[in-house]
């Protein structure tokens, strides 16, 4: 498998306080790829240096080309869909006109329609509430319209920053059902950071764990899954 | 009953042309956080373009678009090259930034035209129409057709094209809608274009009235101040509502409070302002700010 995504030696930080001290980690075209660790650890930091959020050093490439230099906008025309810590959704704004910003910069009229209907299977709370400000939703509710939105780019590439913070497990599961399916249907590859270690190694095919900045372990997903001293030292459970 | 009527219905009018710079206000306070001083003036500046085209012989129908195409392209100018440079600045900053742009912009139309005021023609004629009983006049029905023609554009355009969804998002949440691709700096931009367009209605309708000098907009934009503030700053249909009670009040207000009429009439608009800010700060189309912590 080629990479799709190749971070080297990526350093980054805020102003004077530097919080990436060399990251290097690849996800392949297709592949579902989980960032663990701490709180603090970097996680967050990674998908932001990627999506130009954050100055770095150090390489990114996407598709081969690297991201240097480049604006999130232009990033994220390449391709790459980040769905940020908090969900980044605008609650001034129906669900309707959140979903259209997804599809915005698409001139394929007829495959956006396909997506709509796909999203809407996927995701049929949002067809319901969709004259309705998105302020309404429930946490549930803004995590879906947010992947739902990511879907609607019809990226090569999804960031996916904690999914499933402040949900409840029944929500966390379907959530991640519905990831699954979208990476195997649509062949988006996944780059999932999560603090629920145990539901994203489940789903990945390989995994790194960040500590202060470094990655710590790298491994396939179930190798990780079945070390029970990483899983005690970084997983934590 | 007749007088009242035809108080109210010239109050629309100016009404409507406070509604417009109160949107033009909004539009840029959306965008940035920021109340831009310079509004009026930059009204004032293209009011002057449109009357240079008008004494060459454009008439007023082709002048008017001319004057907001060329108004639009000197907003985003003026973003691009005074505003994006300062854009992280601290409000403050860029509050004084725009008092020396309102000066600036002042100066320049002084040095250009000079102070003494100048008739500017109406597009509309000075007759009154009989409707039943109340006087109406042209002019007051033209500014009035005017505005809402232009003030309904804007909503068409915010509300229902990409364009405008993506010029609310950038607005609201900038870092969101990098990540979705909105080119945010250039949003910023075509609000300001936008704003400065809209604030040239103002000036070419206002221009007829009073007469067209450089300070010309100074009185209005305390108005529009007062509307943008009633309505809730953030509120494009708040501005328009605001522009127009403000506009009715003052008219009935110079008509029926003993002095008021004349120089207190400004007193009214500044009263306006204090006693929403005391009694309802978010105006009366604002939400109330909330922020999770």
């Amino acid at each position: 498998m080629t990479a799709l995504l190749e971070l080297e030696e990526v350093h980054a930080g805020y102003g004077p306080t530097s919080v990436l001290h060399g990251v290097s980690l690849s996800v392949p075209e297709g592949g579902v790829v989980s960032l663990l660790g701490a709180n603090g650890a970097g996680k967050t930091t990674t998908l932001r240096a990627i999506t130009g959020g954050v100055r770095w050093t150090g390489d990114i490439r996407f598709a081969g080309r690297s991201l240097r230099r480049m604006p999130t906008e232009e990033i994220v025309r390449r391709g790459i869909a980040h769905v940020p810590e908090g969900r980044g959704i605008c609650t001034e704004l129906t669900v309707d006109e959140n979903l259209k910003l997804g599809s915005h910069l698409r001139r394929d009229g007829p495959e956006v329609r396909k997506d709509y209907d796909r999203v809407f299977e996927y995701f049929p709370v949002l067809k319901e509430r969709r004259r309705l400000s998105a302020s309404t939703l429930s946490g549930g509710e803004q995590q879906m319209l947010a992947v739902a939105r990511a879907l609607l780019m019809r990226p090569r590439l999804m960031l996916l920053d904690e999914p499933s913070l402040g949900l409840a497990p029944m929500v966390v599961r379907s959530i991640f059902e519905i990831i699954r399916t979208i990476n195997q249907t649509s062949n988006v590859a996944v780059l999932l950071v999560e603090q629920n270690a145990r539901i994203a190694l489940e789903m990945s095919s390989s995994a790194y764990v960040l500590e202060v900045g470094r990655v710590a372990v790298h491994g396939a997903g179930s190798e990780l899954q079945d070390n029970e001293s990483v899983r005690r030292s970084y997983l934590g459970y | 009953m007749q007088e009242f009527l035809q108080l109210v219905l010239s109050g629309i009018a100016t009404g409507g042309i406070y509604a417009s710079l109160a949107l033009a206000l909004v539009l840029i306070y959306n965008a940035m956080g920021l109340v831009n001083f310079a509004q009026g003036e930059m009204a004032m500046l293209a009011t002057f373009v449109g009357y240079a085209l008008i004494t060459r012989g454009m008439s007023f129908w082709i002048a008017f678009p001319v004057t907001l195409v060329l108004a639009f392209g000197g907003g985003i100018v003026i973003q691009r090259v005074v505003i994006k440079p300062v854009e992280k600045a601290p409000v403050l900053t860029l509050v004084i930034i725009t008092l020396g742009l309102a000066t600036l912009v002042n100066g320049l139309a002084g040095f250009i035209w000079g102070y003494l005021p100048r008739t500017f023609p109406s597009p509309f004629s000075s007759d009154s129409v009989d409707l039943g009983g109340v006087f109406v006049s042209y002019r007051d029905v033209g500014v009035i057709a005017v505005t809402g023609v232009v003030l309904l554009c804007v909503y068409l355009l915010l509300q229902h094209t990409t364009v405008g969804l993506t010029l609310r998002a950038a607005a609201h949440h900038p870092e969101a809608s990098r990540l979705l691709g909105v080119h945010v700096s250039w949003m910023l931009a075509l609000g300001w274009g936008l704003a400065s367009a809209v604030g040239a209605v103002s000036g070419m309708m206002v221009a007829p009235v009073l007469f067209l000098e450089p300070n010309m907009m100074q009185t209005i934009i305390i108005y529009a101040f007062a509307a943008a503030v009633l309505g809730g700053i953030e509120s494009p249909l708040g501005a328009v509502v605001g522009g127009l009670i403000v506009g009715v009040t003052i008219n009935l207000a110079g008509a029926y409070l003993p002095g008021v009429g004349g120089d207190l009439q400004l007193a009214v608009g500044l009263a306006i302002i204090i006693v929403v800010l005391i009694l309802k700060p978010n105006g009366l189309f604002g939400q109330a700010a909330v922020r999770r912590v």
